[in-house]
């Protein structure tokens, strides 16, 4: 028991009273649940993609035997352009599509952050795309975008675009795999931004206001410094999905042209079932696991720990 | 104290876990008569399971079908089939996967006898589609669908007198079904330059649809990709037949509607069917014709003419892409799944499968004049068949298809010079044969 | 002054009711379309026809509803969305307060491994739940779909109520225990209704998450268990489309979460006004 106390790192005040108190001071309880049913569910697929990683694992027992090779599979991994292309794929998604979606998200939930007629229909139905099912949405841009009779393709032309094969280009196809991305999930960026902003109390603000901030300097003087939680963890839940996005991209363009939209999760699926290469694709796998782990770890180092978050956001 | 609590707890679940893998390995069980079947999802096993009372109803089995897309069949059953555990008594496999499960699958020797239906009679099936179920001189299962090129061509196009007037007086003959590739890049250029509608349909879908392409042009043209030489794979590619294959079919390309480099089979239907610009000829998988006769998705219903696939300078040649039912080795149910399958290949449901507009692999079917009337695609299939050529078939065909789609697509497309092209595929498809050990 | 004050507001209100109508005209398109496609025949629809009324057939619905793999499909993902969020968002909300309320060693680590272990592809994991699932006879089980979404969306509810959770205020819990109230009953009864907001907001994403999640159902279900998602994939990625059918199949599966949102935004409000947040 006492090493979950441990040396508690008080400087929020309030804190010790948690702490301290007799009998309910453990989070133990709170924890076990949750800890059982997502620890009991993927540490067992996580440890064994690690062991399987160290084989020349055929996905089926039919097509070769199955022999250790030490790291062998890191060592392919690290000579294969493939793999590279595809991590520099999914890097430069995430630094394009996620930015926009948090800009776009932000913008529309300060607009939208009031009180309108229809405003609760208004924001249900800016959700749509969020819920429309990611391989029907592949599809749908897919068509959108085919040059004969695609409604996208057709405008772009319109407003002055060279008529293109969209998905046939690396380049066109890339912005369409981030175009699509964004327009689905900035509504999901939106709804929790607006969630945060109507907790924030309008007292902050008025006080703001009576100092004579502008809007500008209220947006960045009070909201953001007070949304930083809610931005930072939207921020990462956009990440985390973005990392494993597959089913859209998949059905717009395969990969292809080429390998330019062949992102990280399609590569590991096409070494995994394409190839029937398991033991590559768990290596890609355990990559990913350790360069999350790095990414985590140089959050928490960079001031992005639980206790700078609550400082920050809470420290009321 | 709590943390080595949890720990513990973690520990002795995962242990759980495999310990009731090993106890669900140990084969034990009452035989049951229920099935599992695995087929890929397209009307063909639709229609098969519309007539399952029947077969229930006469043997008293049970058959529960999944139906999965082609590429999820494969993964699924290289997940669910093992050598000492299968999820399924009866699994469909596509042809060029055969090689990847052979080892784990009961060979048709093997078979339990059937108590209701009899054995399946194997000289019945179409010869060329026999070699299908077969793997390494083992018959393994019985090939089902007669899945292959034909080519459609649009009828009220070149039987237009205005059209053939025009056409005759610029090549000095009539139009018609394309014989051979030149043909048909004649017409279709003709039909293409004059806006009438466009030349050819490519097809850019997955990989293995790809090789196809590959396949066939490279046949046509006197070369084939990959062959058992001293018992070992070799790449057999001429260089420049090969070179010449794919140039050819950059010229089809050009008299292709535009976004020809992204059309899979979904873009080919609404080019072909939809548009009412149109195109003029191309292959098609026999499973989607009734898309393409079926006046609610088909502006050219009952305008299609059917025939084998175009000639190149060397001969005819029509791909498979047949699928062929199995039953895995470690089948609890095997008596039971024999049985299914021996219905399921007879003559009687074949018989009624053909008049629900699939294909099976039996040529005294397609051949019958009372179904021929009705669906003018069948003798075009017969004809198909007596050419047929086979993709090249090792475990390793997945990471070759990739290759060929990535360097087929630039060759044909312009973006790489189709002889460099060619070039990259027989290097690259030498560095996967040779980490396979062939 | 007041008159330009009050003419700026005018202007403001203006300006937002174009931008939101702007945003939503563009963010509503694709959607539009494949509202209309569910009702318009596959040949008008793949011939890029323009819309007109007579075009209008419920042929793709009728045969949609008569499409019992989806119907089933429909079934099932209501099922397992409702059991996987109630899982999450009750296991994922007493993690996120055990997180954010106490103060132990290992706290970062725990949080982030949770946030780590969900950033694996699904890919990389599957035939390992497979296998595991089939060892325990979960396989193609509503229970084991269940678990395995719950496992993705436990970690996922975790990082999204720490935010909401570092908002509320300590001393409602503080006095709650000073009067008595053991921590669990503080927990249900405290904080919870404080915390509403937040747990609406789980609740929807991880709906949502489970509603359209693919790759696991695709693989770890077979015939009784399949999820609408995997039928309506049957619908597209064959090599004949039924583009019409497709459509309404997504159309339908849109109309719950729609409602569901609707709906959660009056909690959404009446939380923050209520709950004393603003404390």
């Amino acid at each position: 028991m006492k090493s979950f106390r441990g040396p508690a790192t008080s400087r929020t005040e309030g804190a010790g009273f948690f702490k301290g108190a007799g009998g309910f001071g453990s989070p133990v309880p709170f924890l076990i649940p949750a800890l059982l049913i997502v620890f009991a569910v993927l540490i067992f697929p996580i440890l064994f993609a690690f062991f399987v990683s160290l084989f020349e694992w055929p996905l089926s027992a039919g097509a070769g035997p199955r022999t250790f090779i030490g790291l062998g599979n890191y060592v392919t991994l690290s000579r294969d352009p493939g793999f590279w292309n595809s991590l520099w794929l999914q890097l430069g998604f995430i630094f394009i599509a996620i930015p926009i979606e948090m800009v776009l998200g932000f913008l529309a939930a300060l607009l939208l952050n009031r009180e309108f007629r229809g405003g609760n229909l208004v924001r249900a139905l800016l959700l749509l795309p969020v819920f429309f099912l990611p391989v029907v949405s592949g599809m749908t841009w897919r068509f959108m975008l085919q040059p004969r009779y695609g409604a996208l393709n057709n405008l772009l032309v319109a407003l002055g675009a060279p008529p293109t094969t969209w998905l046939a280009q690396a380049r066109t196809a890339y912005a369409a795999v981030i175009a699509q991305d964004v327009w689905r999930m900035w509504p999901f960026v939106f709804m929790l931004m607006y969630a945060g902003l109507a907790g924030i109390p309008d007292e902050l603000i008025e006080a703001a206001e009576i100092d004579g901030a502008s809007y500008r300097q209220r947006v960045f003087s009070v909201i953001i410094p007070v949304l930083y939680p809610t931005i930072l963890t939207t921020l990462l839940l956009r990440i985390i999905d973005a990392l494993r996005i597959f089913s859209e991209v998949y059905v717009m363009t395969e990969g292809g042209p080429g390998m330019s939209t062949t992102l990280f999760s399609l590569y590991t699926h096409r070494i995994a079932f394409g190839h029937m290469r398991m033991g590559l694709s768990s290596a890609m796998a355990i990559f990913l696991l350790i360069l999350s782990i790095l990414f985590a770890v140089t959050l928490v180092r960079k001031n992005l720990s639980l206790d700078e978050l609550e400082q920050r956001g809470g420290g009321r | 104290m709590k943390k080595a609590l949890v720990f513990f707890l973690l520990v002795a679940m995962t242990f759980t876990v495999f310990a009731g893998g090993q106890r669900e390995a140990a084969p034990a069980a009452q035989p049951t008569r229920e099935i599992n079947v695995l087929l890929w999802d397209d009307p063909y096993p639709r229609a098969l399971e519309a007539m399952l009372p029947e077969f229930e109803a006469a043997t008293g089995i049970r058959v529960n079908i999944e139906m999965l897309q082609p590429p999820q069949v494969l993964t699924r059953t290289a997940i669910a089939v093992t050598d000492t555990a299968t999820d399924y008594d009866v699994v469909g496999v596509d042809e060029g996967n055969v090689p990847v499960f052979a080892s784990m699958l009961l060979p048709f020797d093997q078979w339990p006898e059937g108590q209701v239906y009899p054995r399946t009679d194997v000289t019945s099936v179409t010869e060329k589609m026999l070699d299908i179920g077969t793997w390494e001189g083992v018959q393994l299962g019985v090939p089902i669908n007669g899945n292959l090129y034909v080519w459609m061509t649009r009828k009220d196009l070149i039987e237009n007198a205005d059209y053939n007037r025009r056409f005759r007086a610029e090549y000095g003959y009539d139009l018609k079904v394309p014989d051979t590739l030149q043909e048909l890049l004649e017409m279709g250029t003709f039909f293409h330059e004059n806006d009438i509608a466009y030349g050819f349909g490519p097809f850019h879908g997955g990989p293995a649809g790809v090789l196809c392409e590959a396949v066939y042009m490279w046949h046509s043209f006197g070369t084939s990709f990959i062959d058992v030489v001293d018992g070992t794979y070799k790449v057999v590619l001429d260089e420049d037949k090969a070179v010449e294959g794919m140039e050819f079919y950059k010229k089809l390309m050009a008299i292709s509607p535009p976004g020809a480099e992204t059309m899979a089979h979904v873009e080919r239907q609404a080019a072909f069917a939809a548009d009412p610009k149109g195109v003029f000829s191309m292959f098609i998988w026999p499973a989607q014709i009734p898309a393409y006769e079926n006046p609610d998705t088909s502006l050219v219903s009952g305008k299609i003419a059917y025939s084998a696939p175009p000639a190149g300078p060397v001969g005819h040649g029509a791909v498979t892409g047949a699928w062929a039912i199995m039953i895995p080795k470690a089948s609890r149910n095997q008596e039971a799944a024999a049985e299914f399958v021996y219905w399921w290949s007879s003559h009687e449901v074949a018989e009624r499968l053909v008049q629900a507009n699939t294909i099976p692999a039996r040529t005294e079917v397609l051949t019958n004049p009372a179904f021929v009337a009705e669906k003018p695609h069948l003798p075009a299939l017969a004809d198909a068949m007596a050419v047929a050529i086979s993709r090249p078939r090792f475990a390793e065909i997945g990471e070759v298809q990739d290759v060929i789609k990535l360097r087929w697509t630039e060759g044909v497309t312009g973006n790489r010079d189709p002889r460099e092209a060619v070039r990259l595929i027989v290097r690259e498809t030498n560095e996967i044969l040779q980490r396979a050990g062939y | 002054m007041i008159l330009t004050l009050s003419s700026r507001r005018k202007l403001i209100t203006v300006a937002i009711g174009f931008f939101a109508g702007l945003i939503l005209l563009i963010e509503l398109y694709p959607i539009g379309i494949t509202l209309l496609n569910g009702f318009r025949r596959d040949i008008v629809i793949l011939s890029g026809q323009g819309f007109s009324f007579d075009q209008i057939t419920g042929r793709s619905y009728e045969m949609v509803f008569a499409n019992r793999q989806y119907m089933a499909g429909l079934w099932n993902s209501v099922v397992v969305g409702l059991l996987s969020t109630a899982l999450s968002v009750s296991f994922g909300a007493m993690a996120a307060y055990g997180i954010s309320r106490f103060r132990f060693a290992g706290r970062n680590v725990l949080a982030y491994s949770f946030l780590v272990f969900r950033m694996l592809p699904q890919m990389s994991l599957v035939v390992a739940l497979y296998m595991m699932f089939r060892a325990i006879g979960l396989r193609d089980t509503i229970w084991g779909i269940t678990l395995a979404h719950t496992s993705f969306n436990a970690p996922y509810v975790i990082w999204l109520l720490i935010p909401f959770f570092i908002t509320v205020d300590r001393a409602f819990e503080e006095a709650a225990m000073i009067d008595g109230c053991s921590r669990w009953k503080t927990f249900l009864l405290v904080f919870v209704p404080l915390a509403r907001p937040g747990l609406v907001v789980a609740a929807v994403f991880s709906f949502i998450n489970s509603w359209n999640e693919f790759l696991y159902a695709l693989i770890l279900t077979g015939v009784r268990a399949k999820t609408a998602p995997v039928a309506v994939s049957g619908m597209i990625g064959g090599e004949v489309l039924t583009w019409g059918q497709m459509c309404a199949a997504s159309s339908i599966m849109l109309a719950p979460v729609f409602i569901f949102t609707l709906w959660m935004q009056k909690y959404l409000i009446r939380g923050i006004s209520v709950g004393g947040v603003k404390g």
